[in-house]
């Protein structure tokens, strides 16, 4: 904080209140929320989902998004009372002076327009510069923020560049009439580790080149570390912390922030093969598939599941994981190879499986809200699978959902008549976990279970995952972008890229040298929560050497 | 001037007035605009022209007051939860289901309300209203009042029967599709096509030249017209939920098509499906309206509110509004059922941007 | 482009696949009629003999489909075979009224188009504003009203009480294009009302819906005005649904001017339709038929193309 001592305040905002609108009243969702930037600083705004990080991004901007209203506090711009002025003068300051960049680049940008006439049309409407000036002006800012083809890539349309090319475009964008303050809104969250990397080192370096104040809005840690000066934690609208970064890596005061500091800790021996020649559970061999129409999406791919084992199964988008799972239960019949369990081929399509051959192989799925039929109550979404293969009824399925209820540590007198959307999102998910135990499945495919979720919630889910492994000696495939849930579950690991099984072994030699090469780009590009982390890969991959021009 | 016309400003500008003085600005402009607008119609037009305004004003203050003592009343008689999404009803909703109910009512009771029966000859032709007859005699001598509440069941019922056919032949085409996708979907999303690419009125007219102007034909006729509408929505609705992770769920598990559709799909997909119901009544009751109005409707003596605006069409020509009276009963029901499905529409689409 | 235009020829080789089933389904609905042809024309009175003969003339001993590839040769060149009532040439009477629907039609959509637009943009604008309200209030109400509602309406007020336009609209060759126009401003002007409630909703959800949208929001956090955000962000982007309402409303004016034209006794191809079913006299019945139904079909398909030509992700490939 120090380092800006002597700068003036840009941005002050005190006793900050804001109101959201749900259920035909308005309930507060940030409740007091004090904030003082100043110029050239970088503050990092983290907090789980719901925390209110980004209302107050855009309250920052004094903007309060449809259904949410400031009800109190004060929002002070450089000296401009942002709650009391009128629409007019909030709108001469967006885009001028406080410029937004927004989670989604491939959302946020028109469609219709050119990325070029997208970003001049700030400059031009402020009447800043003449646009030949700024389309110059887009170029060399494209060219900072190392876009290839600085001179060409604005005349494309949105659809027609790649994601993280989109986003470090909506950050030159955002810096077209030199603003004094950016607010970015989880701009790397949709995108992969690997491209994270390239989007983030852009946004530093623009960041210092022009002495931009920014908030910084972001749930991962690692990321935020590497991006701020100071970090302000948030919990459920109120501020929990605040601290320089190094302060509040090495030293957090509240127990809050040590316990989202300490997530990454949970971590569980790793188990190997059963030492007798049982066979795998799962067992895909050759397996090559593709959408109807459509290119091939796996490429011969093979990997072996074993009893009371964890397969980890590691790729990025558009690397056929989820397919992969798809294959398995049937879901998407394969175009060669074949699919055993317990050294038994399965049908390759699930309408052709029997009943118990579907019994074996259970999915939780990422999404806990589209995996729970919001209209059936909890005791039917557990029970009909129960009563569907075991056939109990009445009192003897009753007792089955309380002691599924049990399992998963949900009190059954509290959640057996409940529905799906008033649990929480840690709750549905565990009732996905019931579900899929209610069918005594030796096997689950779990699809990014936790990705969806609040790292300490995510925490409590892996941990149940775990002890039911333990209970009931199941085996698990887990697909996952997220290489520190590998670590903390897994027991062995199959790397994908492009549909292809690039490498796959032991858990502990994946995470020793030597890699290959790809292994290695993604293990490097997860951010550490060291804050020199960024700066120090830089140094060693070179700056042009990362992301999608690190080709493997 | 007279004394209606000081009458006239001195309430609105009393009105303005208390307006202001509660600081209620929406009611202020509303009615010291109406206030400056009186003064330019009141030059060009004069007295009628504020007795006009003065009339219209209270006919809208009347059915602004019946529908909110309405909606009172039913957030009274229903259950908690329904009266709570009552509560949400705009008042143009609550006028909505007053005349719903108005036109069930006179449609269930028709025998016992009207005066006398709907082929019942009373009068000479076109007989200017009296004590017996409260709008007159139609062309051929029977009371019009009375075949105005008749038509309110034959109409309504003929219409409310091919709804309720072109529904479940629509949703039920149109689940089967989403559950099953593949050739039957296809085919089926197809014969919509097909269907609908003949305009509605052409495609009836073709028919009822064919095989005649039978009840039934025109039931199956405009039941097989508008399905595919309702196939479309149904198909659009269920494919939204069909792709959900708990209906995979459920697929994975071996349930069958039927408990995919009863269970996964019907729950979430109700309030689009009840919405729809409502539009494509109206679209029903019009089109039926319209074959009447060309005599292929409902055929005489039936009472039957298109073919009673064509029977004595010829009474405009001679500044007589009777014959818009049926066809005034047949916008009120359209445009109150409308009403009651863009609240719903409303509260359906969420509270997201509108 | 190769995209575009590979989609376009699909669109277009289906829709002339839909107006060939649409022609089967003409054609054979009237062979579903129960007897025949020749039973429907002579009624209860004929005997074996004369039905044997009007069989023989109407052709009716070949096969049906044999008899639809003549229908339909002789549609394509525009001959629709003769009337069952008075032996005159189908293609005759139809012409003729055809022009003067097409002519009814364009009238009404020469004003309707462009107002309800504008309007559906200003409404869009003033969403939720009183303004907004009263013209959802009035347009349900517009829409919700029979044709023949708002044509007596008219009729009882602007013709018959205040005498600004004649109420029956009929025409003759001698009139000049501003008789015409006065005499048809009653059935045109219930059209407009009609078809401009409709086009207006449909363009102010249009753009309502993309209001929701991710760049919307950007835009407006760039400091872009009211106006700009609807006209330079949304609209581009709302053109594909408004090509579709105003296609779907024109084909809509062609088929809704049959009730128009009967209430205001104009010699369209629609009253025509009317009178020939009451007569049954089939083979006008079909002609008009596959004329309004071609129309439809063209009128949708034209819709299709224009949303495929206004997609930025398909003018502008990878």
């Amino acid at each position: 904080m120090s380092k800006y001592h002597n700068k003036s305040v840009l941005l002050e905002i005190r006793d900050l209140k804001i109101d959201g609108y749900a259920d035909e009243t308005w309930v507060p969702i940030i409740k007091g929320v004090d904030l003082t930037l100043r110029r050239g600083e970088v503050l990092g705004l983290i907090g789980e989902s719901g925390a209110g990080k980004s209302t107050i991004g855009a309250a920052a901007m004094g903007y309060a998004r449809d259904g949410t209203r400031i009800s109190e506090g004060s929002i002070e711009f450089d000296g401009m009372e942002l709650t009391t002025a009128t629409s007019a003068e909030k709108r001469a300051l967006r885009g001028s002076r406080i410029a937004y960049v927004a989670q989604s680049a491939a959302a946020s940008f028109n469609p219709a327009h050119k990325l070029i006439d997208q970003h001049t049309e700030a400059p031009l409407h402020y009447r800043i510069k003449k646009r030949m000036e700024a389309q110059e002006d887009a170029m060399e800012l494209y060219e900072r923020l190392r876009l290839p083809n600085p001179t060409e890539i604005g005349f494309r349309y949105p659809h027609q560049v790649s994601g993280g090319q989109l986003q470090r475009a909506m950050t030159a964008m955002a810096m077209s009439c030199r603003p004094d303050l950016i607010i970015f809104d989880e701009p790397t969250t949709a995108l992969d580790v690997t491209t994270q990397i390239e989007v983030l080192a852009a946004i530093r370096d623009i960041v210092d080149q022009f002495d931009t104040a920014a908030i910084y809005i972001t749930h991962d840690l690692a990321v935020v570390a590497q991006m701020a000066d100071t970090i302000k934690v948030l919990l459920k609208g109120e501020e929990v912390e605040h601290a320089s970064t190094e302060k509040m890596l090495d030293a957090p005061e509240e127990d809050y922030t040590k316990s989202l500091w300490a997530v990454r800790s949970f971590k569980r021996p790793q188990k190997s093969r059963p030492e007798d020649d049982s066979r795998p559970v799962i067992s895909v061999q050759g397996v090559d598939a593709a959408y109807t129409g459509g290119a091939k999406v796996l490429d011969d791919i093979s990997f072996e599941i074993y009893p009371g084992m964890t397969v980890a199964v590691v790729g990025e988008s558009g690397s056929g994981k989820s397919t992969a799972a798809r294959v398995i239960t049937g879901l998407l019949p394969p175009m060669s190879g074949e699919v055993l369990c317990r050294g038994e081929a399965l049908p390759p399509r699930y309408q052709d499986r029997t009943r118990d051959q579907l019994r074996q192989a259970q999915m939780i799925y990422q999404m806990a809200d589209t995996a729970l039929n919001p209209k059936s109550r909890i005791s039917d979404i557990i029970g009909r699978p129960a009563q569907f293969y075991s056939g109990l009824k009445g009192q003897g399925l009753k007792q089955r959902v309380d002691e599924l209820l049990d399992l998963i540590e949900l009190d059954p007198a509290k959640f057996y008549n409940r529905f799906p959307p008033e649990l929480s999102g840690g709750q549905k998910q565990r009732i996905g976990i019931a579900r899929a135990l209610a069918a005594e499945p030796e096997f689950i495919i779990c699809d990014e279970v936790t990705s969806a979720l609040d790292q300490l919630v995510a925490e409590g889910i892996l941990k149940l995952l775990d002890r039911l492994q333990q209970e009931l000696g199941l085996a698990y495939m887990f697909i996952t972008h997220d290489l520190a849930t590998v670590r903390s579950i897994a027991d062995e690991v199959v790397v994908m890229q492009n549909g292809k099984v690039v490498e796959q072994g032991a858990k502990e030699e994946m995470f020793t040298p030597p890699h290959h090469p790809y292994t290695d780009l993604l293990l490097s590009s997860v951010p550490e929560m060291d804050p020199n982390w960024l700066t120090t890969l830089l140094e060693e991959r070179g700056v042009d050497n990362i992301g999608e021009a690190a080709s493997v | 001037m007279s004394m209606f016309v000081i009458g006239y400003y001195a309430a609105l500008i009393t009105a303005s007035c208390i307006a202001a003085y509660f600081q209620n600005r929406k009611a202020f402009m509303l009615l010291f605009s109406l206030t400056l607008v009186s003064f330019v119609l009141g030059i060009v037009g004069g007295v009628p022209a504020l007795r006009g305004v003065t009339i219209f004003a209270g006919i809208l203050a009347l059915a602004a007051g019946t529908s909110y003592a309405f909606r009172e009343f039913l957030i009274q008689v229903c259950s908690p939860a329904i009266a709570k999404e009552l509560r949400t009803a705009p008042l143009t909703a609550a006028f909505g289901m007053f005349v719903i109910f108005t036109y069930a009512i006179a449609g269930i009771f028709a025998p016992w309300i009207a005066p006398f029966d709907q082929s019942e000859v009373i009068a000479s032709a076109f007989e200017p209203p009296n004590e017996d007859m409260l709008l007159g005699a139609d062309q051929l001598g029977r009371d019009m009042f009375s075949r105005i509440i008749f038509g309110a069941r034959n109409s309504v019922g003929l219409a409310l029967v091919a709804t309720v056919l072109a529904f479940v032949i629509g949703a039920l085409a149109g689940l089967y599709s989403a559950v099953k996708g593949g050739w039957l979907d296809q085919l089926s999303g197809r014969v919509a096509d097909v269907i609908m690419s003949v305009p509605s009125l052409i495609f009836a007219l073709l028919i009822l030249s064919i095989f005649g102007t039978n009840l039934w034909v025109i039931v199956v006729v405009v039941a097989i017209i508008y399905s595919p509408r309702v196939f479309r929505l149904t198909r659009a609705v269920a494919g939204n939920v069909v792709v959900m992770d708990y209906v995979e769920a459920a697929r994975l598990r071996g349930e069958g098509d039927w408990h995919l559709i009863r269970k996964e799909i019907l729950p979430n997909s109700t309030a689009p499906l009840i919405a729809e119901f409502g539009l494509e009544f109206c679209f029903v009751f019009l089109l039926i309206a319209g074959l009447s109005f060309l005599g292929l409707g409902i055929q005489p003596p039936t009472a039957d509110w298109g073919s009673m605006v064509r029977e004595n069409a010829t009474l405009i020509s001679f500044g007589d509004i009777t014959p818009l009276i049926p066809a005034a009963a047949i916008a009120l029901l359209t445009v109150a059922v409308n009403f009651v499905v863009d609240w719903m529409l409303f509260r359906s689409s969420g509270l997201k941007e509108q | 482009m190769k995209d575009i235009l590979g989609l376009v020829a699909k669109r277009l080789g289906l829709g002339l696949v839909t107006l060939l089933v649409v022609s089967v389904l003409i054609f054979f609905a009237v062979e579903l009629l129960p007897g025949d042809i020749a039973q429907a024309v002579l009624g209860q009175m004929a005997t074996e003999e004369t039905l044997a003969q009007l069989r023989l003339e109407f052709g009716l001993d070949r096969p049906a489909v044999v008899r639809y590839f003549d229908w339909l040769a002789g549609a394509v060149t525009g001959d629709f075979g003769t009337s069952l009532i008075d032996g005159e040439a189908v293609t005759a009477k139809i012409t003729d009224r055809f022009i003067n629907t097409l002519f009814l039609a364009a009238y009404a959509a020469v004003i309707a188009v462009p107002f309800a637009i504008a309007l559906g943009i200003i409404v869009a604008l003033l969403r939720n504003s009183i303004f907004d309200r009263v013209a959802n209030v009035v347009t349900l109400t517009s829409i919700s009203s029979p044709e023949f509602f708002l044509g007596y309406i008219l009729i009882l007020y602007l013709a018959v009480k205040w005498s600004m336009f004649p109420a029956i609209a009929s025409l003759s060759s001698s009139m000049t294009f501003l008789e015409m126009l006065e005499r048809t401003f009653l059935p045109a002007l219930t059209l407009v009302l009609v078809v401009t409630a409709h086009m207006m909703r449909m363009t102010r959800a249009a753009i309502i819906n993309l209001l929701a949208s991710p760049y919307i929001e950007m835009a407006r956090l760039k400091g872009a005005p009211p106006w700009k955000v609807i006209v330079r962000h949304a609209l581009p982007n709302a053109w594909a649904p408004i090509i579709n309402v105003v296609a779907l409303n024109l084909a809509y004016l062609v088929t809704g001017v049959v009730l128009v034209e009967v209430v205001f006794v104009y010699p369209g191809i629609g009253q025509l339709l009317v009178d020939a079913v009451a007569k049954r006299d089939f083979p006008i019945v079909q002609a008009c038929c596959l004329i309004f139904a071609a129309t439809f079909i063209l009128l949708n398909l034209a819709a299709d193309v224009g949303a495929i030509l206004t997609n930025p992700r398909l003018r502008h490939p990878k």
